[in-house]
């Protein structure tokens, strides 16, 4: 690909979804946060202006120009400054692979001063991947427009409800259909069944029975096996709306009644001194599956839950919504619902542009993986024969796949990690007066988001901002984070101290095979070294996962029949309480959660105490609007649903 | 804990005034062998109304911490902060504060009153608090 003279690929991951930026643009190139305030023109040449959300970049901060045959950066006086490879400058020139950051931006320059050879790498849109699914008797959807196999009744803006049973398929009329039945379906259940609702007024569809299937099937791929601890607080009970007893106060019992007072006491210490003086509790996965196992009999999920693939969503003619789902193999049947809550996780899975582009050309989908793909073909084939891994991503799915190794390496020493970094991270985001911690270049925060975000100052600050600010807040708070686990930092300095464990820094340029047909990687580094190789038998993507609506035709077919608004970060735009308000049918209200809501009122929304927070909105909202059987929940009352609960009784 | 200031305030009052009222009534009638009196009472008060004022202190130092947060054990130490606080008023700076008699003050009692209605208070923070309340958690320790 040719180029022009003063063209620069950014390159750049977005603070907020994770997702991979790269843009190609000419000088001048103009960074701030308010897109008015940047000059439109320079010199009469139009500027090229770069909106970066968050409240450390100010309205106009960076200018990037081409002066005399060089790249020149300048600061326009900017409050935090502008940083060129981690040194804070005023006005400087630059080289290809420098890198320049802006709060919590960091961007990586490529160009060439003559104006050829410039990297082709572009993320786009397409560069994901389904998520894995069990064996289904039922296909996922085809991209194209699910409603192309549905009667022509289910065209109209409103269904007129004798006309679904005109078709004599079969028609189900309840009152709460949850669609999806995963943990964020099953946990808005279990508020509607304590709030009063009866299991015969409630159904569920999906394509798994149990409600954590598809998490549990994330986990395991991820490298988390049921003896593994997760990453939530102990008080996050996906079982037990109130979140006492805690899952630390759980295990602390278990270990005590064998008689195993050490592991308590410690357990008990975790939850009362962490953060500060102690490493954060978090629960095993094995004891949370078991709980709503228990919790799922209680409520009587098992009559609640039906197999469905949903195909699309409609409004009726009478104030409720019709849904069209598939039973089976080619058959069609629909539920109409009074109420309707959306929680269909995430529709794909986000993989490297270049990564994607290599399977593509090589077909080979075994020494390229996505971290939540099955991929345990890999640490078997390194316990028989050694190798080397390039690691992609530094978040938590990284630090799980490096202790994996490091257990592998105990069948066979010759196993390295390259692991692969687009830049080094001397420290951590900052907000206001607090600052996030960074060692080796891994940022560390106990959850997915700052504790405040589920229910503290960070969660109200966040709910009565404007849309744009909500942006910048969940910038300046968002980014790769890993577990401040003690056991990692320890596999991860031994790994240095030894030399199997090596962290690169660069930009990928691309990826090939080499001749024997292993997967190589070229990077950009900054200075005169210029691109380097990275030969590998495995490359292994631990980058993350994508929820933008788009990317599930379901949501894409309900957005684009309705016209539905979505978000800044592109999910569904929801009020404060959840509820979908564009799709408000007379007294039938529409509700959405987890992943596909976020970057809306609530930081938190994938993660099971933020589905819970959402759920009690969204079932608060519905006793305000008088939902069948639904009575609100709190003092006596409350407490008393909970000595149900702890007595295993039905609500 | 993640509590914003509103929260603070709300939860403090409550449990005191419930939990810590019950428990200083106890004491009123000297159910420990303790002198009776309306001191313990008025002593509650007190530590309420200095609370208040030492929660707005808390949240600015929360702001400094990047989860803003406030664990248990920070909860403790600002506990026992709050107890030394009346102490150096009154054993050091020989302050009478009013309707506290110097006559009816005892280092000892005020240890013990004031350890049982701390104790008290935070257990129930940690259990009752969750059942009774299920939106508080999320409300950074409002209940209203
Ligand atoms: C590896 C991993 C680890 C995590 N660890 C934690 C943790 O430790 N702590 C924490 O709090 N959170 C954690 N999370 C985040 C979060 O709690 C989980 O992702 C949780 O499963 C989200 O619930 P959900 O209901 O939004 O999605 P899911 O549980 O995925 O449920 C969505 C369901 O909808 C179904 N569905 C989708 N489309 C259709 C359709 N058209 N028809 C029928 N069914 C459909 C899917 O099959 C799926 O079963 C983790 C996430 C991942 C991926």
């Amino acid at each position: 690909m040719s180029t022009i003279p003063g063209q620069v690929r950014l390159s750049w991951q977005d603070p907020v979804t994770g997702e991979q930026r790269t843009p190609l643009l000419t000088c001048p190139i103009a960074f701030g946060r308010e897109f008015a305030r940047m000059p439109a023109e320079l010199n009469n040449q139009r500027v090229a202006r770069i909106v970066l959300n968050s409240s450390q970049v100010s309205r106009y901060h960076t200018l990037i120009e081409w002066v005399q045959g060089h790249i020149r950066i300048t600061d326009q006086n900017s409050s935090n400054g502008t940083w060129v490879n981690g040194v804070l400058q005023s006005s400087c020139n630059v080289s290809n692979g420098d890198l320049l950051k802006i709060g919590p931006y960091e961007i990586t320059l490529m160009f060439t001063l003559d104006g050829t050879g410039l990297p082709t790498a572009e993320a786009s849109e397409q560069s994901i991947i389904q998520v894995p699914e069990p064996d289904s008797p039922v296909p996922a959807e085809p991209v194209a427009a699910p409603a192309n196999v549905l009667p022509p009744a289910f065209q109209a803006h409103q269904v007129v409800v004798q006309d679904l049973y005109a078709t004599r398929l079969s028609v189900e009329e309840i009152d709460y259909l949850a669609v999806g039945a995963g943990l964020g379906s099953f946990i808005w259940v279990d508020f509607l069944r304590i709030f009063g609702a009866a299991p015969q007024q409630i159904r569920a569809l999906g394509i798994e029975d149990r409600p954590y299937a598809r998490y549990q099937r994330l986990c395991l791929n991820s490298q988390i096996p049921p003896h593994e601890r997760l990453r939530s607080n102990s008080d996050s009970c996906p079982d037990n709306i109130w979140g006492w007893p805690g899952y630390a106060l759980r295990e602390a019992w278990q270990e005590f009644n064998k008689g195993k007072l050490n592991p308590a006491l410690q357990y008990l210490w975790q939850v009362f001194a962490e953060p500060t003086f102690a490493q954060t509790y978090t629960p095993r996965a094995g004891n949370v599956f078991a709980s709503i196992d228990r919790e799922a009999i209680r409520i009587g999920w098992p009559q609640i839950y039906r197999f469905g693939r949903v195909r699309a969503i409609r409004q009726t003619n009478d104030g409720r919504y019709a849904i069209a789902y598939s039973p089976g193999r080619k058959q069609t049947a629909f539920v109409i619902a009074r109420h309707v809550h959306l929680a269909t996780g995430y529709p794909v899975l986000q993989f490297l542009p270049d990564l994607k582009a290599y399977r593509e050309q090589t077909r080979d989908f075994k020494s390229v993986v996505n971290a939540y793909e099955d991929h345990n073909h890999v640490y078997e084939t390194l316990e028989r024969q050694g190798g080397t891994v390039v690691l992609r991503g530094r978040g938590i799915v990284a630090s799980r796949i490096i202790q994996r190794i490091h257990e592998a390496r105990h069948r066979n020493p010759n196993i390295s990690i390259l692991h692969l970094m687009r830049s080094p991270k001397p420290k951590g985001n900052r907000f206001r007066k607090a600052q996030r911690p960074v060692d080796n270049h891994f940022e560390f925060q106990p959850f997915n988001w700052p504790k405040a975000c589920w229910g503290g100052t960070l969660r109200e600050e966040l709910e009565q901002a404007t849309p744009d600010q909500r942006t910048n807040l969940l910038a300046d708070w968002g980014g790769t984070t890993t577990a401040d686990r003690q056991d990692w930092k320890v596999i991860v300095q031994q790994g240095l101290d030894q030399g199997w464990y090596q962290i690169t820094f660069g930009e990928v340029t691309r990826v090939v095979p080499n001749t024997q047909s292993r997967p190589t990687t070229y990077i950009q580094e900054k200075g005169p070294r210029g691109e380097i190789k990275l030969e590998a038998d495995f490359i292994i993507d631990a980058t993350g996962l994508d929820s933008k609506v788009k990317a599930s035709p379901l949501l894409n077919d309900l957005v684009t029949h309705y016209n539905l608004p979505l978000n800044p970060a592109g999910r569904l735009a929801v009020a404060n309480d959840f509820e979908l308000l564009e799709m408000r049918n007379q007294n039938g209200r529409m509700y959405g959660a987890g992943a596909i809501t976020f970057g809306g009122p609530y930081a938190a929304v994938d993660s099971f105490l933020g589905l819970q927070y959402t759920a009690l909105r969204a079932v608060d909202g519905l006793v305000t609007a008088r939902a069948p059987n639904l009575r609100r929940l709190n003092g006596i009352g409350s407490f008393w649903q909970w000595l149900r609960w702890a007595q295993n009784q039905t609500p | 804990m993640t509590p914003t200031l509103l929260g603070r305030w709300q939860t403090r009052i409550l449990l005191m005034e419930t939990v810590g009222l019950v428990i200083t009534l106890l004491f009123g009638g000297g159910f420990l062998g303790n002198p009776e009196g309306s001191v313990y009472f008025w002593l509650l008060q007190y530590i309420i109304v200095f609370g208040l004022g030492w929660d707005y202190l808390y949240i600015q130092i929360q702001n400094f911490r990047w989860d803003q947060d406030w664990p248990a054990a920070l909860q403790w130490l600002a506990a026992i902060w709050e107890a030394i606080f009346i102490v150096l008023l009154v054993e050091v700076l020989g302050i009478e504060l009013p309707l506290i008699p110097a006559s009816d003050w005892q280092l000892g009692w005020f240890i013990v009153h004031y350890g049982f209605v701390w104790v008290g208070v935070f257990i129930a923070s940690q259990s009752l608090m969750r059942l009774m309340f299920p939106r508080w958690r999320f409300r950074g320790g409002q209940w209203l």
